[in-house]
Formats: structure tokens, sequence, C-alpha cells
């Protein structure tokens, strides 16, 4: 209960900021600070269930006009049933300190929880504040505490993350690690971002019945597609599209569905709701197997997917299908806050109905932006099918040749080179060896594009790669890929990590500091530019000087050995 | 060789005559025809296994093996010699066709498999057609066009005349009049029946060719070389060969057309209509194409004249303007082209009727002249021309 009660409360947070902001600026991302820590604080000898204290506190540019009282009674109202105490620090706290020039808030609540529950709560609130963070990328969600005597510490949303702007002050982080491991894929990656495309909006119709209920006015959606990882700049490499992953977010860029809950929206479960399947020789399979202690951002839905046309080689990358659908409602009145906070759940209780009613405009609509962010990747299955259909054919012709010569020195010669001892053996060898050279094409090694061609004349122009050509020409991953600035990645709770950023906040409330253990550093505490990400900014660099160098010289230009 | 003369009184060869001796004074003055590559059996598959051994070495490697192709099709490659035609340059641009690349691994592939169909053809002694391969396996050629292509990229590449890798095509040209040899398979060919014959497949094996004509005209359409057919024409202007490829000619016509200049020393005129089309089939002949210029010294005649249709017989004969043509965007692109060419410089006159084509804005057919009257081509026109050297 204490979880949802928390995303409650957060909601109504980032509901009030929102809407503080859009009174500024519709378009603007929201800017600011929040932070959630929980602390145990029953006597030790007491027995459980322990009591905790969770005390959220936020700081924004859009929240000095902020009544505490109004607003804690607000709270309180949408918090019915809620078992825990709700307080509001004295008068003299609030305000108190100013955090970077902004204004900032308290709010406590007190349970009785097993610490068990508590876990799991963190969980949840973890998750919730990760899917949130994904779309308000200037919003730092700084979450810690101590529970059971295990201090965590995390953050998400940092400074320099690469966003694309979405609509309405939404926005969207761009590194992949949000939505996959590192060492998902096989190959070395270069670029470490996604590149949503954004389809069009469309207006749902919303049935009689559904307006009845409350929701007058303009509900629309606006998908947005994209593929992790991003290969575009690797047109050869083997990669198949392992899954789909369908992150629904409300107005104001929340969650429409608390991470772990039961929801009602049905129409997901029919595989070819949002997306026709088959045009891309694909079929899908609904995934429940999704674990919130998984350290990435989890979807709403999930889809296995696999292909009808063939079998994949083994050592082939995989990529998921990621799809935001992003639903906005626009009442004909300006809305108070909490009637902004209740279209959340008023939302998702219709929202099946509706989308069932409007199935051809969202599938349109989706199908567009996937159909680009696709595009590419057909292009890659394309041109892979074609590499692995001319290996075949190119060495049953050197096997004929060599095989039908009568020519023993040059029939010897080529088994030897291949250190084969008969033809058969000669068969297999070539096979591979044509298989290696484009596995090694597909791991792109830069410093193998930095290799001289070697060439008999002084002009000399290359078939076949304008797939580099493309990767520059479509900017693909402009700019630094920076990893962001995170403790912990990928241990989450139950880890005590590094130093963060989010002290000066943490002393706003009482927060008590009992460090248990001095782990050593985590390898993915780095910040951005930090030595990995250096090392990775410089790689891409050197990858597009080398793909800048190589289209500039054209024909003739390419250095010879 | 005796062949029933019903033709003209000898006088009205005269012109015929005197540029045939000129022709042939000018080949004596000429820097002489460059030696012909004459590629042996064994030479062809050593050339072949050379290839694929760099392949596998390559392999060996773990580099990506690729084939290094001269660029066919690139005018910058291309030199103009007046006695050869287009040609290409001894040190051209390359490219090559990389075994990992999307883009070119499909033509890497089928490179060495044609590759290797030739080296089983040369080894066996045997000869197929380009479309004898391109059955082989359909699905994996797609169409004909590629295995054509393949075939001059492979020819290029190992600078050999494609009749030496032991492919042929299938002839579409048709020949006619005086003119007797024996094919390879010992079949002796007449042509002096008022029927067409195919122009044979195997130019190279042709041998006891025999003439006593006084020229060889090339007509550009089959309707027009029909057409002559119908008239007797072969027979009023005897002794003569008439022969057509049907539009844009295939090897094996400008081949024959080739040998029948080395054996004879005939002159040569071209027929064609007054549009950019006709004048680019005509410089095909003559000159080469951009696609062949590798085989030129194999394939071109330089001593090809332009007979007819003249863009200034338009109004000479006045043409009816209602049987003219306009110009398309096309054809004056065409033309615009075809003026800037190197061999066009060489060729005052007919760059003179090339700019009266673009003037006028207009083309005509051959069949123009049938407007002015039905067998007007052949009663009156060519003899005309014929007889008092109207070519060009």
């Amino acid at each position: 209960m204490e979880a949802r009660a928390v995303c409650e409360i957060l909601k109504y947070v980032i509901i009030h900021w929102k809407k503080e902001a859009a009174e500024l600026s519709r378009k603007a991302l929201l800017e600011g600070e929040l932070l959630v820590s929980i602390e145990e604080s029953t006597p030790k000898h007491r027995a459980d269930p322990s009591h905790y204290v969770t005390t959220i506190a936020f700081a924004g540019s859009a929240c000095g006009d902020l009544v505490p009282k109004q607003f804690l009674k607000g709270i309180q109202s949408l918090l019915s049933g809620f078992s825990g105490k709700l307080t509001w620090p004295s008068e003299e706290a609030h305000c108190a300190q100013d955090l970077a020039g902004l204004a900032s808030f308290q709010i406590k609540i007190e349970v009785d929880e097993k610490p068990p529950t508590l876990m799991a709560d963190c969980l949840v609130i973890k998750q919730f504040l990760h899917r949130t963070s994904i779309v308000h990328p200037k919003v730092r969600f700084h979450f810690g505490g101590e529970v059971n005597g295990i201090l965590f510490k995390e953050t998400f949303g940092v400074e320099k993350e690469p966003v694309v702007k979405l609509l309405n002050g939404i926005g969207l982080l761009t590194s992949q690690h949000h939505y996959m491991r590192p060492g998902f894929l096989g190959a070395q990656q270069v670029c470490s971002r996604i590149h949503p495309v954004l389809g069009h909006p469309v207006l749902l119709s919303i049935p009689d019945e559904e307006a009845n209920m409350g929701l007058l006015g303009q509900l629309t959606l606006t998908p947005a597609a994209a593929l992790c990882p991003c290969h575009k700049l690797h047109p050869d490499q083997t990669s198949r599209i392992s899954a789909a992953f369908v992150f629904l977010y409300g107005p104001s860029g929340l969650p429409l569905i608390f991470p772990n809950q039961e929801h009602p929206l049905t129409v997901f479960k029919d595989n070819s709701y949002l997306f026709d399947w088959k045009k891309y020789h694909l079929r899908a399979a609904p995934n429940s197997n999704i674990s919130l202690e998984d350290d990435l951002v989890l979807p709403d839905v999930s889809y296995w997917i696999e292909s009808h046309e063939r079998s994949w080689p083994q050592d082939s990358d995989q990529q998921i299908l990621l799809l935001f659908l992003m639903v906005d409602f626009q009442g004909g009145f300006p809305a108070q806050l909490t009637e902004a906070w209740g279209l959340q759940s008023l939302l998702l209780t219709h929202l099946n109905s509706i989308l069932l009613e409007n199935q051809s405009l969202v599938q349109g609509a989706v199908q567009t932006a996937v159909d680009q962010a696709l595009e590419q990747h057909h292009r890659r299955v394309k041109a892979q099918q074609k590499l692995q259909a001319s290996i075949p054919v190119a060495v049953s012709s050197i096997l004929s040749v060599v095989a039908g010569s009568t020519r023993s020195s040059f029939r010897a010669l080529c088994l030897q080179t291949l250190q084969a001892v008969d033809t058969q053996e000669f068969r297999r060898r070539l096979h591979e060896a044509f298989q290696m050279t484009l596995h090694q094409r597909s791991m792109c090694d830069p410093k193998k594009q930095q290799l001289p061609e070697p060439s008999s004349s002084a002009e000399e122009r290359e078939e076949g790669d304008e797939s580099l050509d493309e990767a520059l020409a479509g900017s693909c991953c402009p700019g630094e890929a920076p990893r962001p600035k995170r403790s912990c990645q990928g241990e989450g709770v139950g880890r005590k990590a590094q130093a963060a950023s989010w002290l000066p906040l943490l002393s706003l409330g009482e927060a008590p500091q009992r460090s248990i253990g001095t782990g050593p550093t985590c390898s993915q505490a780095r910040g951005w530019g930090g030595p990995e990400t250096r090392g990775e900014d410089t790689l891409w660099l050197q990858e597009v000087s080398n793909l800048s160098e190589w289209l500039r010289a054209g024909p003739g230009s390419r250095p010879v050995p | 060789m005796a062949f029933a003369l019903m033709g003209p009184e000898a006088s009205f060869f005269r012109v015929l005559d005197q540029h045939r001796v000129s022709l042939i004074q000018s080949l004596k003055e000429g820097p002489g025809e460059a030696p012909r590559k004459e590629a042996s059996s064994s030479e062809v598959l050593v050339s072949i296994e050379n290839i694929i051994q760099d392949i596998v070495t390559s392999l060996a490697r773990n580099e990506a093996p690729f084939l290094t192709l001269d660029n066919r099709s690139n005018w910058e490659n291309i030199k103009f010699e007046d006695s050869v035609g287009l040609q290409m340059i001894p040190h051209c641009s390359t490219k090559k066709i990389k075994s990992d690349s999307a883009q070119s691994a499909q033509r890497f592939a089928l490179i060495l498999k044609i590759l290797s169909m030739i080296y089983k053809l040369v080894q066996s002694n045997t000869y197929a057609t380009k479309r004898d391969i391109y059955y082989t396996d359909i699905q994996l050629f797609g169409n004909q066009s590629v295995v054509d292509n393949i075939i001059n990229d492979i020819s290029c590449m190992l600078k050999v005349p494609r009749r030496y890798l032991h492919i042929l095509s299938t002839s579409k040209g048709l020949i006619a009049g005086n003119l007797s040899y024996i094919e390879e398979d010992g079949t002796k060919v007449n042509c002096t029946c008022s029927t067409a014959v195919a122009v044979p497949s195997n130019i190279q094996g042709i041998r006891n060719l025999a003439t006593d004509a006084k020229f060889l005209l090339i007509v550009e359409k089959d309707a027009t070389f029909q057409r002559l057919l119908d008239d007797n024409f072969c027979n009023k202007l005897s002794p003569c060969i008439i022969i057509t490829g049907k539009g844009v000619p295939d090897l094996n016509t400008r081949l024959l057309v080739k040998k029948l200049w080395d054996t004879f020393h005939l002159p040569i005129f071209t027929l064609v209509d007054a549009d950019p089309h006709g004048i680019e089939i005509m410089c095909i002949y003559k000159y080469g194409s951009l696609a062949m210029s590798f085989e030129a010294h194999n394939l071109t005649v330089p001593t090809i004249r332009w007979l007819g249709l003249l863009p200034s017989d338009i109004e000479r004969l006045n043409i009816p303007k209602d049987t003219l043509i306009p110009l398309t965007k096309r054809d004056q692109m065409k033309l615009d082209s075809i003026l800037k060419r190197p061999y066009v410089t060489c060729q005052p006159f007919w760059k003179k009727e090339m700019e009266i084509m673009a003037e006028l804005k207009m083309k005509a057919e051959i069949q123009a002249l049938t407007f002015i009257s039905s067998d007007y081509l052949s009663r009156v026109y060519l003899p005309n021309k014929l007889q008092f050297g109207g070519w060009i």
C-alpha cells in the first residue's frame, strides 16, 4: 500500500509541477529534483512490523506558489483508505533551504510494514521513478534510504543525457541502457542511443458511455517507435527483433499503469492490436515474464517476437522494438489539481474500450511510426539475406573450378592455403572463411576501416558501401553518447552505492546515514564524461571522422599502401 | 563465285569503286590495325585459376575477397582514335566487387558462378549461349541482362574476347545478298536467296567467305530490311549485301560486319532513321559502344559511312511535314549527348546534320520516304545516293 501511496503523491506532485510549468510554456521540459527516501525508525528491539518513514522532497522551478497546507489537504483527500500517517514538516522546515535557487518541500509518510513487503514496495517506487524519469529528462529523481539494515541509493535522470523532445513538454531519454542491459549484444556497439521515430498524433473518439463518466474533451494518442540497440552503423550485422516493449504514458507524462499492477487493458493481449507483424514476416506472443527486480525500465506490455522467414545464426544480435504510446487529454475547462490527478485512473479505467473503439486509428498511427523505425532493420535483414545467399554460390563455384582443374599444382595450392586435406574439407573451410569475413565486417572494427585498401589503381571505387553514406546522411547518433550518472547501475536496491550528488536534498529531511560496509566502487557508476564514456565517445568520434573522410575523399582518393 | 548478275551497269558503281580504292589506300597509309589478342584455351583457364587462387588466399588471411573490374561505363576511361573508335584507356579506373557487402556480394557470387561455367566450357571445348547460361539457374540470375553484363565484365576482366570464353549469343541479325560461307559445323550458307539468313552465332567459326558485293548496306530496322528484300533491292543493285541488327546490334551482327570489312574491304553504309536513336546505332557500328569499348578492335568499323536518312534530306526531298515527328525531350538530350562525344569533332558533316536536326526540332523515320512514293527508297533514294556518292 505504501508504494501505491508514494506513487500517487509523486503523481500529484508532478501534475502540479506540470500544471504550473504549462502556464509558462506548454512545450518546455519539466525541470527540478525529487527525492524519495525510506528509513526505518523502529527501535531495534521492537518486533516487526517495523515503523518506516518515507520522505518525499521536491524542488522545482514551478512550485513557488505552492501552499503547503492546501497541498497536503489535497493529497490526504486522494489517499482515502491509506492507513499510514501523512505529515507536513513544520512551517520552518519547508522553504528553509533553497536548492540551487529553487524552493523545496517535504512530505512525510509513516507506515508500519514488514521488511519483505517494504522491499517489494521499494522496487515498485524505484520502477515508477525510473519510468517517469524516461519522459521527464530534466528532472532528477533520487531514490534511497535504508531498509532492513541495507543502504541503497539511486538517481534517475542526469544532466547531458541525450534527449529527444516528443511533445507537450515530454521528452525521451535515448541512452539505450535504460531499455536493455549492457552486453545484451554479441557485437561491439558504436552507437549507444535509440533514435525514436515520432508518429502522428491521432484524435481518439470517446464513446458516449465513457464521455458520460467524465471524459469530456479531446483524447489524443501519439506513438513513438525505436529499435534498441541502434544498428545504423552496422548495416551488415545480423540482427533480429526478439521482443517488443510497449510503454504507455498518460497526461503529464506519467505512467498510466503502476509497476506490477493488474491493468484492465486487455486490448494488448491481442498481439495484432497495435501492429501488423505479418507485414514484416514476424509473429508476436505476449510475454508476461516481466520482473520488477529487473534494473531496466519495465514496459507495460511485452511481446516475444519471432521471424516467420528463417532461422537466424546463433551469433545474430537481438534488437528490441520500443513503442511509446503517449496519451493526452484536454478537457473543455482547466482542471483542478485533484481532477487532473483523478483523470489518470479514470483514463486507465476506460482506455480499453476507447482503444477498442479506435483500433484502426491507433494501428495506423503506430504502423507509420514502426514502419519508419523498422525500415532500416528491414533493409538490413534483406542485406543480410543477400549476403548469406551469396556464400553457397561463391563456395560451390570456387569448388567447381578447384575440383575440376587438371592442374595439380593449382589444386594442391588451393587446398594447402586453406589447410584442407580434400575437397570436402576445402568446401567446409571456404564456407567458414566466408562467414568469418562477414562476421568481421559486422563487428565493424573502426581500425579495420582505416586500413588502406589494396588497390592496383589510383582511381578505384567500391561497390556496396552505400550504407556508410546512409549512416552519415541520416545523422545516426549525432554527438556524444553519454552514460547517465547513476549510482550502481544494474545493482539497485540492496547495494551500497557511492556518493551521489543529491546529498543537499537529503539533508532537508532527517535522513539518518548509517552505512553498512564500504564495498568497492561500482564499475558502472562512472558518470558522464568518465573514462569509460570518454572511451566510447572517442570511438564514436573516430568512427564519424573515418566515415567523413571516406565520403569526402570520393573515388580515387582512398589511401593506398 | 558465280552469282546471277542482274544489277545495274558497271558504270553505276564507279563512285563506289573509287570510294573503295580510297578506303584501301587509307588503310595502307594508316597506323595499321593493332595486333589482336588471341587467347588460347589454356591461358583462359590459367586466368580463371589465378582469380580463384587470389580469393582463396584472401580467405585464408581472413580478408574478404573482392574482384576488381574496369569501369566500362565511364567516359573518363574511354579514348577515341579515329582508326579504331572508342576504346578503353590502358590504366582505367576500376571498381571493387566485394564479397562482404550487401550491395555487391550477389554480383561477386554470380561472377564466380559464371567463371566456373566458363572454366568448364573452355576445358571441355564446348560452347554455350548466354541464354543457355541464364537457363541453368533462372532464379539465381534473375534476368538475362544480368548474365549478359557479367559475361562482358568477365571478358573485360580477363582481357579476352567473348568467343574465347566459349560463350556465344543467339543472333538476332539478318543478312541477305551476294555472300556465301561455310559455318563451323560445315553447313554451306548462300545468302542470295530472296529470304534473309540469320547471322551465325559463331562468327569466329565461319570460313570460306565469298562475295562479289560492291557494298554492304547496314539497315537499322528489320521492317526496312524486309521492305528492301520485297523490293528485290539486292538483285536490282547487285552485287551487294544488306544486313540488319534489328535496332541496337548484337555482338554477332557487329562481328560479322567487322569480318566482312576485314575480309573484303567493302564500302559499308548505314541506312538509319533521321533521329538521335538512329545516329546512336550507326555510331555503335562505326565507333563502338561504351560498354564494349574494351573489345573495340574486334568490333568497330570506322570506315562506315552515313548514307541516309540524313536530316538535310528532309528539306532537300521536300518530305511532307506531317510525316515528321517532333523531337522529344529525351531525343534532345540524346542528340546533345552525341554532339559532345569525342568522335563528332572528326565528323564535321555529321555534326552539321545533327545541328540541322536540332534546328528543325523534328525527326524522320526511313518510312517517311514512302510518302513520296511507295518504292521511292529502293528505286530512287538508295540507287541515287550510291551512284553519286551521297554519303558522309
